[in-house]
């Protein structure tokens, strides 16, 4: 099977074998994908330079199973930011991809959504935003959506004054105090996320304990290696 | 094929060099067994001296059999400079292409969150000590032009602002002798909106 000037992103690329790389890369067609660029590593064919994460590419590549061969890629576009801020951001995305999607399980609205959230993350300002929203729509596309706008049990809907308890799996339902598993979150946050418009930041900082509990129920024990790297740029910058 | 085990080992033992796989191991292995004894008596044990006495230098990192490297011992360097660069193999590219007259830090890889690369794992706790005692007026800043390269220099970025020094990064650009048609398109981009005043 040969495919030509596939449009897609590249996630990570790591050494292998001798002088080859290999390179995990997402498409809108085929989702998640390995491939082998042979002889790629250390700079020695010219299109190694333009194998970068972050970049819009075109990939060509022939062969099945569940390793593919790379046979020639191409820019497609500018990158999509350069700034250190958006590279730790980009690298969190980039990582809950390859923690959460299975390769060869194709996800076109996922890779609209991610499409979407490098061009967002150009703009510094609005980063955290950004990362909450991609969240969302990952846990949309892999089949473990929350539910936002209504209680769980009842289907009432959620009152932006109230407090609820948040139980990743289900979702929302009226706080009775105790803690057990899940969290507790105001109503406003789960209407903003659900908005995916935040106009207040304390709901901005609740959402991002919420996520960060729920994908932490997803991802298991190992924690997101990243996120331990894009917390300590940002302190000792501040 | 090889009914002696010993040679079976060397031949292994010599597939750790890189670009060599088991055909090249045995062709090295059998060269060394039929025309160069003595040679390999001197690589074995010249071999053996190194990996025993060869560290990394306490100043920069780079690879060192004194406690200092010939560099940051060597008192007539500018102290005023400090580069930082992600390999000893970086090091002596600079050390050979340019005129560069001052001193250095080895990280000895570059940030790669995915790969559980860290600023502990770039001994940046050695560096920011550095930065402290020694105070130099200018850090350029010379990692790679990739994404992790960038990401090292926007972190490092920040420890230099943090101790109020300067921090440069090396330019980016048009190799010499290459022709614009044929520079990819981010080069380009990098090139152009890196461009300067023309001086006489």
């Amino acid at each position: 099977m040969v495919m030509v000037l596939e449009p897609g992103y590249l996630l990570h690329r790591r050494r292998y074998r001798e002088s080859s790389l290999l390179l995990e890369i997402f498409t809108p067609q085929y989702g998640r994908m390995g491939l082998v660029a042979r002889g790629a590593a250390g700079g020695r064919r010219s299109q190694t330079g333009v194998l970068q994460a972050f970049q819009p590419l075109l990939f060509s590549w022939r062969g099945r199973g569940e390793l593919k061969t790379l046979a020639s890629v191409e820019g497609d576009g500018p990158a999509c930011f350069r700034d250190g801020k958006a590279l730790f951001g980009g690298f969190y995305l980039n990582e809950l991809l390859l923690r959460l999607v299975l390769r060869d399980d194709p996800h076109p609205e996922l890779y609209q959504a991610y499409d979407d959230a490098l061009q967002g993350l150009g703009n510094t300002e609005t980063i955290e935003v950004t990362l909450r929203i991609f969240e969302k729509r990952l846990l949309e596309a892999i089949g473990y959506g929350l539910v936002l706008d209504r209680e769980v049990d009842s289907e009432k809907d959620i009152i932006p004054t109230a407090v609820y308890h948040f139980h990743p799996q289900q979702g929302p339902s009226p706080s009775t105090g105790s803690a057990g598993e899940g969290m507790t979150v105001s109503g406003a946050t789960l209407l903003a996320l659900s908005r995916e418009c935040f106009d207040e930041n304390k709901d901005l900082q609740e959402a991002k304990q919420l996520m960060r509990g729920v994908l932490q129920f997803h991802l298991g024990d190992k924690p997101l290696a990243s996120r331990k790297a894009y917390m300590r740029p940002a302190r000792s910058l501040s | 094929m090889n009914e002696s085990p010993l040679i079976e080992r060397l031949i292994k033992a010599l597939q750790c060099l890189p670009g060599v796989g088991p055909r090249s191991g045995q062709r090295m292995a059998f060269h060394l067994l039929e025309r160069g004894r003595e040679e390999g008596r001197r690589l074995a044990g010249v071999l053996a001296e190194a990996m025993e006495k060869i560290g990394h230098c306490e100043l920069c990192r780079t690879f060192s059999e004194q406690d200092l490297c010939s560099v940051c011992a060597n008192l007539r360097r500018d102290h005023n400079q400090l580069c930082v660069v992600e390999s000893p193999a970086d090091l002596m590219a600079i050390e050979q292409g340019t005129g560069y007259r001052g001193r250095y830090f080895v990280l000895m890889g570059n940030l790669s969150p995915l790969d559980g690369i860290g600023p502990e794992e770039l001994g940046l706790e050695v560096l920011a000590h550095r930065l402290r005692e020694e105070r130099p007026a200018e850090v350029i800043i010379a990692t790679s032009a990739t994404v992790e390269g960038e990401a090292t220099a926007h972190y490092l970025g920040g420890l230099i602002r943090e101790q109020g020094l300067k921090a440069t990064r090396i330019a980016h650009g048009v190799p010499l002798g290459g022709e614009l048609e044929y520079v990819d398109s981010g080069t380009l981009s990098h090139a152009f909106s890196g461009r300067q005043i023309l001086v006489e």
